[in-house]
C-alpha cells in the first residue's frame, strides 16, 4: 500500500454515529480533514448520491461509500470503525460496523487509483473482512491493509 | 472439456463495485471448474481486456455493469447482461443463470425491448410463410412482366411526329400478331402468379398436399367470373385462402385414417377434401367481401396517388420507414407484402402503365439503407466507431450491398434508440426519393447496385436509383456519426496504452 493513499493516520474510530446520514458526515468531516476532500458539503453529498445509485454496504458488515467527484484531490482511502451498528441496507442486511471511505477523484494518479481498487477485490477475500473486524489496534490495522499489494 | 466464460465489469464510479464483481466472478468461477477471465472496465481504463480470441473460446459471456458497455464485440456469442451487484452478491448464482439463460446476441429476432430485430429464422411464422410464397412467385412476375412490357412497347401506335395516336396491336403485320400473342402470355404470367403464391405459403404451412387446394382457392377467389363480380380478391384474397388451407390441410393430416387409406390420403383425401372447402368457403363466405374491398381499396389508393402530388411520396416514405425500423422483422415484412400485393394487384388489374409502383419500390430503395448506412457511419466517423465496431460494419456493408437488411442488425441490439432513429430517417429518406422520381423496381436487389442487377425504370437511366439509394445511406450515417459519442471502449484502450507508458517510464 502508499502512504500517500493510506497510512495509520487514515483510521478512525467514530464513537457517535447512529444513522447511515451521520456516518457519511463523519466519513466526509475526517476525508476532508485529512486534506483529500476540497469541499466536504460536497463530498457529503457525492456519498449519498451514490447511494442512491446502489448499496455500498457488502457483507459481514463492511461498506464501501465512495464517489468520484471534482472536490476529491487525490485518491484517498479511510477506514472508519463504526462503535454502534449502522442500518445501511447492505447486501446481506446485517448493519455496518466498518467501512472504506474512498475518495474518487475525476482524473488521478493511475497507480493510486490501482490501489483502491484492490481494496475493493481484496474484500470479497473472507479473512480479510475478519480481520479488518476484529482488529481494533490502528497498528495492526494499517499491516492488514499495507498487505494490498500489486500482485504483477 | 472446462467450460470457458469470459466478463466484463463496470459501475458509475469504477473503482468499487467493478473489482468486488470481478474478483468474486472470479473466485466463483475457479470454485466451479470454469475458465474465466474478467476485463475491468474502471476509472484506470479497461484491464485484462478480453481478446477476440477469448471471445471467441467463451462458452458464455457475462456482462455485469451499472453503464453501459458496448456488446457488439460479443456478436454471435451468448450473452448474459446484468449489474454489477448480482455479480458481487452471489457469483456462483449469477454463473449458473447465465448458462442457462443467455442469448445469443446480434441475432435474427433478437429483441430490443418489445421491438424484435430482424426475422427469427428458427421461429417460423405468418411472415416465414407468406415470404417463402412470394420467393416462389417473384421468379414469374418478373418473366411476364419483362414480357408484357415489350409488348406494351411495341402496342402504342405513334404517328409521324411521335405523338401517340392509339393502343392496340396491328393483327395484319407479322410484328403486331407476335407482340399481341406475347402481350396475352404476359397477362397469362400475372394471373397464374396468383395461385402459384397462395400454392407455396400453403406449402409452407402444411407441405405438398396443400398445394394442390390452395392453387385452386386461390384462382377462384381472384376470378371475377366465379364470383360474379368486378374485381378478383387479388394477392390478400389469396392469402386468406393460403391460410384457410394450410391450417385445414394441417388438421386433416392430424386425424388418424384407417391404415387401408394412409398412402393414398396425402394424394387423394386431402387435397379432394380440402379443394372441396375452400371452393365451397371462397363461393359463399369470403370471396365476394374480399374482392369488394379490395376493388375499392386499388381504387381508392390509385385516386390518392392520381388527384394528390405527394400522396405517393408520403407512401414511399412511410415504406421506407417501415423497412429501417425492425430490419426484417414483423413491421419490415408487412412493408414489404404491402409493397408486393400492390404492385401484383393492380398490374394485373390495370396493366403495366396503371400499375402501381410506389409501395414495392419504396421498400426496395430502403432496403440496403440501415446496413450501408452504418458500413458509411464507420467509414465518415472513424474515431467514434471501435475495432470489433469496424468489423462487424465491414459485414453489414457484404450484406447490405447484395440487399440484405439484416446486416445492421448488431448495431440496432447494441444501441438501439439511436439505431432505429436514423435507420427509420434514412430509409424513408431513400424510399420517399424513388418514389418521387417516379422510380419502377420491377425485380432485382434492392441496393444500389440493383441499378444493375435487376429492371428498375427511372428518369435518368442507372443514374436515378443509385442516387436516391445513397441520399437514403448518407442520411443515416451522418445521423448516426453526429448523435454518436466518442467510442467508449476505444477510449478505454487509449488510456490503458497511456498507462502502460507511464509504467515504462517509472521502471
Amino acid at each position: 500500500m502508499n502512504k500517500e493513499v493510506f497510512n495509520r493516520d487514515h483510521i478512525l474510530f467514530d464513537e457517535t454515529a447512529a444513522t447511515q446520514e451521520e456516518a457519511f458526515k463523519s466519513i466526509a468531516k475526517f476525508a476532508c480533514d485529512s486534506g483529500f476532500v476540497s469541499d466536504e458539503q460536497a463530498y457529503f453529498e457525492g456519498l449519498k448520491a451514490r447511494e442512491q445509485e446502489a448499496t455500498t454496504g457488502f457483507k459481514d458488515h463492511i461498506a464501501i461509500p465512495h464517489c468520484k467527484s471534482s472536490v476529491n484531490k487525490k485518491p484517498g482511502l479511510f477506514l472508519i470503525k463504526f462503535k454502534q451498528e449502522i442500518p445501511w441496507n447492505a447486501l446481506d442486511q446485517k448493519p455496518v460496523k466498518v467501512a472504506f471511505g474512498l475518495t474518487i477523484p475525476e482524473e488521478g494518479a493511475t497507480e493510486h487509483l490501482k490501489l483502491l481498487s484492490l481494496i475493493a477485490r481484496k474484500l470479497i477475500d473472507k479473512d480479510f473482512r475478519e480481520g479488518v473486524l476484529e482488529q481494533d489496534d490502528p497498528e495492526l490495522l494499517t499491516e492488514i491493509i499495507d498487505e494490498i499489494e500489486f500482485n504483477g | 472439456m472446462e467450460r470457458k466464460i469470459v466478463a466484463v465489469t463496470a459501475c458509475a464510479a469504477g473503482i468499487a463495485h467493478t473489482y468486488m464483481a470481478a474478483e468474486s466472478l472470479e473466485q466463483a468461477a475457479k470454485r466451479m471448474g470454469y475458465g474465466i477471465k474478467v476485463e475491468t472496465n474502471g476509472a484506470i481504463g479497461a484491464e485484462n481486456v478480453l481478446t477476440a480470441e477469448d471471445i471467441e473460446q467463451a462458452d458464455v459471456v457475462i456482462v455485469a455493469s451499472d453503464i453501459k458497455i458496448d456488446p457488439i464485440r460479443f456478436t454471435g456469442k451468448r450473452l448474459f447482461v446484468t449489474k454489477s451487484i448480482p455479480a458481487i452478491e452471489d457469483s456462483e448464482a449469477l454463473i449458473n443463470q447465465a448458462f442457462e439463460e443467455a442469448q445469443v446476441f446480434g441475432k435474427k429476432g433478437s429483441k430490443v425491448g418489445k421491438i424484435q430485430i430482424g426475422n427469427d429464422k428458427e421461429k417460423v411464422n405468418f411472415f416465414t410463410h407468406i415470404m417463402s410464397g412470394i420467393s416462389y412467385m417473384v421468379p414469374m412476375v418478373i418473366a411476364a412482366g419483362l414480357i408484357l412490357t415489350i409488348a406494351n412497347l411495341y402496342a402504342f401506335q405513334k404517328d409521324d411526329l411521335g405523338r401517340i395516336v392509339n393502343w392496340g396491336f396491328d393483327n395484319k403485320t407479322q410484328m403486331g400478331f407476335l407482340m399481341s400473342k406475347l402481350f396475352y402470355v404476359g397477362q397469362i404470367g400475372f394471373k397464374l402468379m396468383i395461385p402459384l403464391f397462395a400454392g407455396f405459403v400453403a406449402n409452407s404451412i402444411a407441405d405438398k398436399p396443400a398445394i394442390a387446394p390452395a392453387m385452386i382457392g386461390a384462382y377462384l377467389v381472384n376470378d371475377p367470373e366465379f364470383l360474379n363480380t368486378e374485381a378478383g380478391g387479388g394477392f390478400i384474397g389469396a392469402i386468406v385462402v393460403a391460410f384457410i388451407v394450410g391450417y385445414l390441410v394441417k388438421g386433416l393430416k392430424k386425424i388418424k385414417w384407417p391404415r387401408l387409406l394412409v398412402p393414398i390420403v396425402p394424394i387423394m383425401i386431402i387435397p379432394f377434401i380440402a379443394t372441396a372447402i375452400i371452393t365451397l368457403i371462397v363461393l359463399y363466405i369470403i370471396g365476394n367481401p374480399i374482392a369488394i374491398g379490395m376493388d375499392a381499396m386499388y381504387q381508392g389508393l390509385t385516386n390518392l396517388n392520381n388527384n394528390y402530388a405527394g400522396a405517393p411520396i408520403l407512401i414511399g416514405a412511410i415504406c421506407g420507414a417501415m423497412i429501417g425500423f425492425d430490419l426484417g422483422g414483423p413491421i419490415n415484412k408487412t412493408a414489404l407484402v404491402f409493397g408486393t400485393a400492390i404492385f401484383t394487384d393492380t398490374l394485373t388489374k390495370y396493366g403495366i402503365d396503371g400499375a402501381n409502383f410506389v409501395p414495392g419500390t419504396a421498400t426496395q430503395a430502403a432496403i440496403s439503407v440501415a446496413p450501408l448506412g452504418v458500413w458509411l457511419a464507420t467509414i465518415l466517423f472513424k474515431k467514434k466507431f471501435s475495432k470489433n465496431e469496424k468489423i462487424a460494419a465491414s459485414a453489414a456493408f457484404g450484406m447490405g450491398i447484395v440487399g440484405v437488411t439484416e446486416g445492421a442488425i448488431p448495431f440496432v441490439a447494441a444501441d438501439p434508440i439511436r439505431m432505429i432513429f436514423s435507420n427509420v430517417v434514412g430509409s424513408a429518406v431513400a424510399g420517399g426519393l424513388a418514389a418521387a422520381t417516379g422510380c419502377k423496381f420491377y425485380g432485382g436487389i434492392g441496393s444500389p447496385l440493383g441499378t444493375f442487377i435487376g429492371y428498375i425504370e427511372q428518369p435518368i437511366p442507372f443514374i436515378t436509383w443509385i442516387l436516391c439509394v445513397s441520399a437514403g445511406i448518407l442520411t443515416t450515417a451522418l445521423l448516426i456519426g453526429f448523435t454518436r459519442k466518442q467510442a467508449v471502449e476505444e477510449l478505454a484502450v487509449e488510456q490503458e496504452e497511456q498507462e502502460h507508458l507511464m509504467e515504462t517510464v517509472n521502471e
